[in-house]
């Protein structure tokens, strides 16, 4: 397929209007395969002006006269308006548009094609392979080994190529449990926490169905984790629906562990909100956010009425309750809802955020998003087809990956030294997670990526990031290493509305970014005269 | 296992370090067993009691009462399991210590008869002026708490004992006088007045113009000292227009005042009317004056049957009036005990949001702060000059005229600055506050009672998160000050007005709060502030960017996470100290070693490969 079919029009004359603090601009308008340029005219001196056409959720034109307007809402919640000259020249460009910007084909989006200087392919992608975090654990513990039985995918579709599981179980046996367990996802590890010996786990589902089946294998390996934690070792399975939905799903097939046929695990459920309700509650808070015309009387009304802070609370004290379990009890904890690549993984690694002061860092975060998130099966691709303003129906669409970012920045708002990265790098995740130019989020697992070439044909986000002129917008310059687990507060006058993300196109942001220049002021200085001297400051951390 | 944690854990390595380090002023867990004395404190009782802790449970202790403070020591230490949700091992052997002024105490109240059965449900609950309440059980025998009571409520209300509050009593010594902190003469001084248009005026020397005003004034210089007390006539309390604040450059100003004496017939006052018209004569680049009148405009016009109301357009030719909205006291008072209600002791948990709005707390500071924005954004575009009043011109008026000065004028975001500031509009301009706090006094439900002050410090609060480096105080100066509003332990905020406090001869015989805190500015200071000259301050004052203040009024609550000092200000003053030390180090061994280091700019120059040339957006 030719781009150039889908582009109705080579250029027009317009003016982009960018909300507040941002002047107009004025120049040629143009749109290309991928990208909506603006290039002001030969005498202006400011840049050119590039949007990823990716990044447009809904768009709006309005004619009148010879002239016309196009209203553009972006995924990452900006809303851009382009006054163009012509009625023709506005339509054909809105037409251009819709087409371009919603084009389903993987791979000739703008990844694939995206060379920027200095980056070389496939530079980045080794960083964080399974391999990787098993040597960490088999430092720890010899009771796990990495197993290649999903190596062509077929025994687990939404699997990495490589998993971790008890060494006691052997792959036939992995291969039975992942026919017991919905979309064939086995209990595997995702976390094993050192100072306690015991481990987090995660699955989907058993498929016990109306009839009560069992598997031994599956019953076997959960046994297998116990025995391998410590002699009498309990074990808690945090199911993420209610004990109510557990049950009903048996009559599609599902299910849950039968107590008697897992012994030393006992069941506990925390219904969390996911799929449909959980974005009707993000396009409600999105549209709370934008609405700058009625009086705001009712505001804080408004904000609980949405609903996302419950679900901020609902995440972090499920993943509190997961890791308490683990440091306090020295339990080990499965946790799964239905599918697992959903509410799971936002548990399971926000757990490990409050355990693991290692995914703390820089490095750290990065790996966990790409294990427990990437390589771990949460359909991206799916979940973030469309952002908030979207005026489809959402069939998959579904905010989870925002909702940890979102927990994220509240213990770091807590934990106001504890994480090594700010805010920065979490508006960058939610920005690459519904459109980049990068291949990181691409596809929805590790079996469509392979067939892709993702991994050769695009660059990854991570070399994007951890070039060194991103590290000031990323970084947070009074981190310190806290080696204790950060345990949050959930109370609701805890939790605040992330005015970064979601106010972030509507307010002045310059007053705290003046405090924030000011810390990476003295923090450069310091490594300035630390750099010149051999001594290295006792509280950097040693990775 | 069972239940979802539902608290925090405190686990910052800073974090615990500054718990055990710094005392919560409040609830205090310590290992010393000396009761804190200050000079002039004198012991009148101590007996063992119960404090019913609404956190913790009942705990077993001591209470020292004094002329100044119950205090009260834990004789059982807490065993961890009491705390499971702090952080046992700080806690653990550690008496918890109640250390209470007893000018906060707004109310003393018997709880259960002769006959109550239930444990602990015989004593006494004092409520408290900070969002608190404490209770006490007694023994029954012996009138245990008939004496406590007795004792307390003579220490706690001495005015109706006829005894002195604490303040005349404190023999403290400070190395500075607060006193000193504000002089008129200078502060208009440094403000460029007198000038050509503005006078300095003695009028009041002796409180005989206003008693409530100050003793010196600033006014039009073409008003004559006659006209004055013509125009006093006309307005609420003998409160003139008498200029607050001019801008440096386009020379318009604020003024404040009370409302003019309307009344139901409307009546007018030739000398009040060109009297105004003087002001806006003072900057001939305007043509009308601006009168914000900071009532709604119903109550405003409910004010002419009590003989006020406002400016008419008939009378006033060249001014323009607007109405604030802002409420009375009765409805501030109110909507605090709202607040209170929703977070002590028990925070509303289920309803978070629609709680806190309904209690309209916020919605208060926007006003207030929206009116504030008004006024500073009239005077500093040079548009017009503003007069602001409300009824009588010393609670709306002064929210409103010193935030406005706080927003234009950055001398006042200076700990002095904002100390004159507090002096100056608040204090000398007559601002209640004895009868809003009630200091020493027993009639807790007296209706002149109003959280007009601690709204104002809230607003600043607000302004500052806004802000982070445009003031040089931080948030435990702001809770300082509003500790220090009803402890009595300083002489500042005593008594309704300047000829009050002149009477007493408050400044000979009390100790300033200003001593305290400028004696030990460091502990007052933010770390992230940057001085700037001439740069106005708007603050959003919509609902989305307004919080509730949770660390001064939920801060009695173990749960909520409070640090102080704040983990991020100690640790950018660790960096700025490390940094310091780094230098010094690296210029002793440049010293020392000064032909081997020739290169000391090391710093790793980043790789000129970068990305595309073009501002990308994503």
């Amino acid at each position: 397929m030719e781009f150039s079919e889908l582009i109705r029009t080579g250029r027009a004359q317009a003016e982009l209007l960018r909300g507040p603090g941002a002047p107009p601009l004025r120049g040629t308008l143009c749109v290309t395969g991928h990208h909506l340029l603006l290039s002001p005219g030969p005498q202006a001196t400011s840049d050119l002006w590039l949007l990823l056409l990716r990044s447009v959720d809904s768009i709006e034109k309005r004619v009148a006269g010879d002239s016309g307007t196009i209203t553009l809402r972006c995924k990452d919640l900006r809303v851009l308006q382009l006054d163009i000259e012509g009625v023709e020249a506005t339509l054909d460009i809105a037409r251009s548009i819709e087409a371009l910007s919603s084009l389903e084909s993987v791979i000739t989006s703008f990844p694939f094609f995206y060379r920027p200087k200095g980056l070389r392919l496939g530079d980045a992608w080794h960083f964080h392979p399974p391999e990787h975090y098993y040597k960490r654990v088999a430092r720890e513990t010899n009771a796990w080994r990495l197993s290649e039985v999903n190596e062509d995918f077929s025994v687990c579709p939404s699997y990495p190529r490589a998993v971790i599981v008890p060494r006691a179980v052997d792959d036939d046996a992995l291969a039975r449990s992942a026919r017991f367990r919905q979309g064939g996802r086995f209990p595997v590890l995702s976390y094993h926490h050192a100072p306690s010996g015991t481990v987090l786990l995660r699955s989907s589902q058993p498929l016990t169905g109306p009839q009560k089946r069992r598997c031994a294998e599956d019953e076997e390996l959960l046994r297998a984790v116990l025995a391998g934690a410590r002699p009498g070792a309990r074990g808690f399975i945090v199911d993420t629906r209610s004990a109510q939905a557990a049950k009903q799903a048996r009559m599609t097939g599902g299910g849950t562990e039968a107590k008697a046929a897992y012994p030393g695990w006992k069941r506990l459920h925390r219904p969390m909100e996911r799929g449909r309700p959980l974005q009707e509650s993000f396009v409600r808070l999105v549209e709370a956010c934008g609405d700058l015309e009625q009086s705001m009387d009712r505001w804080l009304s408004r904000l609980e009425g949405c609903r996302w802070l419950a679900h901020v609370k609902e995440a972090l004290s499920t993943a509190c309750l997961a890791a308490q379990g683990m440091e306090r009890e020295g339990a080990c904890i499965l946790v799964h809802g239905a599918e697992g690549t959903d509410s799971t993984l936002l548990v399971t690694s926000l757990a490990q955020l409050i355990l693991d002061p290692l995914s703390r860092t820089m490095t750290g975060f990065q790996e966990l998003v790409e294990r427990e998130w990437i390589q771990a099966g949460h359909p991206f691709q799916l979940r973030c087809a469309h952002s908030a303003f979207s005026h489809a129906r959402p069939k998959h669409e579904a905010p989870t990956f925002l909702l940890f970012l979102d927990c994220v920045w509240q213990l770091g708002r807590q934990f106001p030294l504890s994480l090594e990265f700010g805010e920065g790098l979490l508006l960058a995740l939610f920005e690459h997670a519904y459109a980049s130019p990068f291949g990181t989020f691409l596809c929805n697992s590790e079996k469509e990526r392979c067939l892709c070439e993702v991994r050769t044909r695009t660059h990854s986000l991570w070399s994007g990031l951890n070039q060194p002129k991103e590290q000031r917008k990323l970084r947070n310059p009074l981190y310190v290493l806290n080696p204790l687990a950060i345990w949050p507060s959930v109370e609701p006058q805890s939790l605040r509305l992330w005015q970064g993300l979601f106010l972030r196109w509507t307010r002045p942001p310059e007053p705290s970014e003046a405090a924030w220049e000011k810390v990476w002021q003295i923090v450069t200085d310091k490594e300035k005269t630390e750099g010149s001297q051999p001594t290295v400051s006792a509280s950097e951390p040693q990775p | 296992m069972a239940s979802a944690p539902t608290s925090k854990y405190n686990s910052h390595s800073l974090e615990n370090e500054s718990i055990k380090r710094t005392s919560r002023d409040g609830v205090n867990w310590d290992l010393s067993e000396a009761v804190p004395r200050l000079p002039g404190e004198t012991h009148v009782a101590d007996k063992e009691v119960i404090y019913i802790c609404p956190f913790n449970g009942p705990i077993k202790g001591r209470v020292y009462i004094t002329n100044y403070r119950l205090y009260l020591r834990s004789l059982e230490t807490l065993s961890s399991h009491w705390h499971f949700e702090a952080d046992a091992c700080v806690f653990q052997d550690s008496a918890l210590i109640l250390d209470v002024p007893l000018g906060v105490i707004s109310r003393i109240e018997k709880m259960g008869g002769a006959t109550s059965r239930g444990e602990n449900s015989y004593g006494l609950d004092i409520t408290c002026k900070d969002m608190r309440n404490l209770r006490f059980a007694l023994k029954q025998e012996g009138h245990s708490r008939r004496d406590m009571f007795e004792i307390l409520t003579r220490h706690a209300f001495p005015l109706a004992h006829s005894l002195p509050i604490f303040a005349f009593l404190n023999e403290e010594k400070f190395n500075v006088d607060g006193w000193m902190v504000y002089n008129p003469v200078e502060e208009y001084r440094r403000q460029g007045l007198p000038n050509h248009h503005w006078r300095i005026t003695f009028i009041n020397k002796c409180y005989e113009l206003c008693d409530t005003y100050p003793s010196l004034l600033v006014v039009p210089y073409r008003a004559s000292d006659e006209d004055l007390r013509r125009v006093a006539t006309f307005r609420s309390r003998n409160r003139i227009p008498v200029l607050s604040w001019i801008h440096p450059e386009n020379k318009t100003v604020i003024v404040r005042c009370s409302q003019p004496l309307v009344g139901m017939s409307g009546k007018r006052n030739k000398d009040d009317e060109k009297y105004l018209d003087v002001i806006r004569e003072t900057n001939r680049q305007i043509s009308k004056l601006t009168i914000y009148d900071a009532r709604p405009n119903v109550n405003a016009v409910a004010n002419k049957a009590t003989g006020g109301g406002y400016e008419s357009d008939d009378a006033y030719h060249n001014a323009e009036l607007f109405f604030l909205d802002i409420h009375n006291i009765h409805v501030m008072r109110e909507s605090l005990k709202k607040v209170k209600d929703i977070v002590y002791p028990n925070v509303e948990e289920s309803h978070w949001l629609s709680s806190l709005e309904s209690t309209h707390w916020l919605e208060h500071i926007k006003l207030v702060l929206t009116g504030a924005i008004q006024v500073a954004d009239k005077v500093s575009s040079g548009k017009s000059s503003v007069l602001v009043h409300c009824s009588d011109g010393w609670d709306r008026t002064a929210q409103l005229t010193s935030l406005a000065m706080l927003m234009l004028d950055s001398f006042y975001r200076s700990i002095e600055g904002f100390e004159i500031l507090v002096q100056k509009e608040w204090i000398s301009f007559g601002h209640k506050f004895a009868s809003r706090i009630g200091h020493g006094d027993k009639n807790h439900a007296d209706a002149d009672r109003s959280p007009i002050f601690l709204q104002f410090i809230d607003c600043v609060w607000q302004m500052s998160k806004q802000f982070p480096t445009a003031f040089e105080f931080n948030e435990q100066f702001l809770i300082t000050i509003l500790d220090h509003l009803y402890s009595c332990r300083f002489g500042t905020f005593l008594y309704n007005c300047e000829s009050a406090r002149e009477r007493q001869k408050v400044t000979e015989r009390t100790v300033s709060l200003w001593s305290l805190i400028n004696s030990n500015k460091d502990r007052f200071k933010n770390p992230f502030y940057t001085k700037e000259i001439n740069r106005v301050l708007y603050p959003v004052a919509s609902m989305r960017h307004l919080e509730l203040w949770v660390n001064y009024y939920i801060r009695w609550n173990p749960r909520i996470k409070q640090q102080q000092p704040n983990p991020v200000e100690q640790r950018y003053l660790e960096l700025l100290a490390l940094r310091d030390e780094y230098i010094k180090r690296l210029e002793e061994l440049q010293l020392a070693n000064s032909a081997k280091l020739s290169d000391p700019s090391t710093s790793p120059s980043s790789p000129s490969q970068m990305m595309p040339h073009v501002q990308t957006h994503f």
